[in-house]
């Protein structure tokens, strides 16, 4: 192959070459975009989960309680026992788990949520610690303490040091916390040692009156996993839990984004691809008319001594360089597109059963949602994937389109001109 | 001397048209032979057959003792590019490249060194007197220009023989006479032997002999069947 010739044909006939390169630019773009998009929407969904540092949570159905009164758990968590939390952490690829106790109080006062907590656990709720505003955290061997979320302390003129009531007994405000930092997972009010939670849920006739609650269940789970192996984890705690169980994980967040992610995640490949090949009949399309042209020049190749393959490297190495060009082309288009795309935030809605309030009062049925910048990119993978692509399709086009041009006979060309 | 290239009986046929139907021929090495007759009458065509671009339908054509025929497509293409120089009337030169690339041409798939590719070209490009030219493209070179770079390139692997198909053509008088003092220069300095194809006079008068094309049928200068007297 002679670059020397390769390169005076791409430069001496700029518009076929840029009409070429840029079909295949616009052809990796797409397909690269709308991937990159589709992982940005993914990633964007475990950002409730990510925010908190773990992978799954895990809770049960619970049941509605005859009453509203003194401390309740919400109606989508039920104990979880201990021995099904030792299973749980147990389970191949399960790194580590961290348990709450999440309930409802409802006091004299008002209504609190309130959460139990073990803060030497250094995900999960534990991430709090990272939001404190004033005072301190949880530390072990905490009692009758707590924290308190910011805007519950304002909205209830609480400060350090002021004494709350949860299900008859008295917590200590130790801290106050912005909780938007955790996910809104769980959200809650107050936070508190999970061993004080524990006694107080024991302890609460609502909670006894649906439930038969062990001194060392929780009704709720953070787990950290092997990420490889999240979905099978999911599946194998499902099976611990029974049929109540709710679990979750970045794929059930990413459920929650809407039917335009959902098209997209389902059908971004398909019409990435469908993008590509229309790219590639575009360059099939040039490579053809290039080709066309130059039947006299290829009749040139072959009277001065040129064979059928020297010919055929010839014309399919232009081909390849227009498909490499244009997908390094495609590329810094993908990115530019992607950095705009990763400047455009994404809500995600956190569901109710992660977050519960109770529905009777004012803003209960609300729902949190956590907003993040689209977490878009164009992996290296992906990058290979597209120049790949593009490099096997101008491949197979350099090679059929010239190879049967290869075989015109110079001398019908030559006698016609 | 042995005849440089020997062609015995061709015949050409294109489904019922038979476009040459009875040619032989001898060239020495150093000859200049000229092919005159009418449009139509097959002359190109032979000139094809005799280069190896086209096969015949019978007849043998031997260059130094080999049959061509014998030879497939990519042999035939390192054959003509070790042999045999091609100059045509339209010059096709490729118009993306210099007239220094256009010489260098045939040797591109060779495994030269750019160097030596390079001043093996410029050498011939010398030859012809358009050194000065070198960097130009075709669009900017006049036809008798074009037609000195298109000889250039078939000179440019030295092949002892060079089939010109109406190298005068499309150039005017004084240009054309000046590609026949080329032709004749080379001759008298390299030993190349030329095969013209021409309908005209003047290009006729510069060969050594001239045969006639009739319908198909190769006359000598006696108007009698060429070889067979």
């Amino acid at each position: 192959m002679s670059l020397h010739y390769l390169f005076a044909e791409l430069r001496n006939r700029p518009v076929r070459a840029f009409t070429g390169a840029f079909s295949i630019a616009i052809g990796v773009a797409l397909f690269v975009s709308l991937q990159a998009y589709a992982d940005g929407y993914r990633r964007a969904a475990r950002a409730p989960l990510v925010e908190v540092g773990a992978d799954l949570t895990a809770q049960r159905q619970g049941t509605v309680p005859g009453k509203f009164e003194g401390v309740v758990f919400p109606h989508s968590t039920a104990p979880i026992r201990r021995h099904e939390i030792n299973q749980i952490r147990k389970l191949p690829g399960v790194q580590a788990v961290a348990e709450v106790v999440f309930f409802w109080s409802f006091e004299p006062g008002g209504f609190v949520a309130g959460l139990g907590l073990d803060p030497s656990d250094t995900f999960g709720p534990g991430r709090l610690k990272a939001g404190v505003t004033a005072g301190r955290f949880l530390q072990a061997g905490d009692h009758g303490v707590a924290v308190a979320d910011t805007t519950y302390a304002q909205q209830n003129k609480l400060a350090l040091g002021n004494v709350v009531m949860l299900g008859g007994q008295s917590f200590t405000i130790v801290g106050l916390a912005d909780t938007s930092r955790a996910g809104q997972l769980a959200n809650a009010n107050l936070y508190i040692p999970l061993a004080d939670a524990r006694t107080l849920a024991n302890a609460a006739p609502q909670v006894r009156s649906v439930f038969d609650i062990g001194p060392d269940d929780a009704n709720l789970l953070f787990i950290k996993a092997d990420q490889t192996r999240v979905d099978q984890i999911a599946a194998q705690v499902k099976q611990i839990l029974g049929e109540k169980a709710i679990v979750s994980s970045g794929q059930s967040f990413a459920a929650e984004l809407g039917s335009l992610f959902a098209l997209i995640d389902r059908f971004g490949l398909l019409v990435g691809l469908i993008a590509f090949l229309f790219a590639t009949a575009l360059l099939l399309r040039v490579v053809a008319s290039n080709v066309w042209e130059r039947r006299r020049d290829v009749a040139v190749m072959r009277a001065v001594g040129w064979r059928r393959r020297d010919v055929m490297i010839q014309l399919w190495g232009e081909t390849l360089v227009l498909a490499i060009a244009g997908g390094l082309v495609g590329l810094a288009l993908a990115a530019l597109t992607t950095w705009a795309m990763s400047h455009t935030l994404v809500t995600v809605p956190v569901p109710w059963e992660l977050s519960p309030s109770p529905h009777f009062l004012p803003g209960g049925d609300g729902t949190f949602a956590v907003t993040v910048a689209l977490p878009a990119r164009v992996t290296p993978e992906l990058a290979a994937w597209a120049l790949g692509l593009s490099v096997i399709s101008a491949s197979l086009i350099g090679l059929w389109l010239p190879r049967r041009i290869s075989q015109i006979h110079p001398a019908e060309v030559l006698s016609n001109e | 001397m042995s005849d440089l290239l020997q062609a015995e009986n061709l015949q050409k046929s294109f489904g019922a048209l038979q476009a040459v139907r009875e040619a032989s021929l001898r060239i020495a090495p150093g000859e200049i032979v000229a092919i005159m007759g009418r449009s139509g009458s097959g002359k190109t065509t032979l000139l094809h057959l005799l280069a190896g671009l086209e096969r015949p339908t019978t007849g043998q054509i031997l260059y130094r003792g080999e049959d061509i025929d014998r030879l497939d497509e990519d042999a035939l293409a390192l054959w003509r590019r070790a042999n045999i120089g091609l100059v045509f009337q339209a010059f096709h030169l490729i118009p993306t490249l210099s007239a220094l690339e256009n010489v260098a041409f045939p040797l591109y798939p060779m495994r030269l060194k750019a160097a030596e590719r390079h001043a093996r070209a410029e050498a011939h490009l010398n030859q012809v007197g358009l050194a000065d030219r070198a960097q130009h493209r075709p669009s900017r070179m006049s036809g008798g220009e074009q037609q000195r770079v298109a000889i250039a390139r078939a000179l440019v692997n030295n092949p002892p023989l060079i089939f010109a198909d109406e190298p005068t053509g499309n150039l005017d008088s004084t240009t054309g006479d000046e590609i026949l003092t080329l032709f004749k220069k080379l001759r008298n300095e390299t030993g190349t032997a030329f095969l013209m194809i021409t309908h005209d006079d003047k290009v006729a008068a510069a060969a050594d002999r001239v045969l006639k094309m009739v319908d198909g049928i190769l006359l000598n200068e006696k108007g009698q069947d060429n070889e067979k007297n």
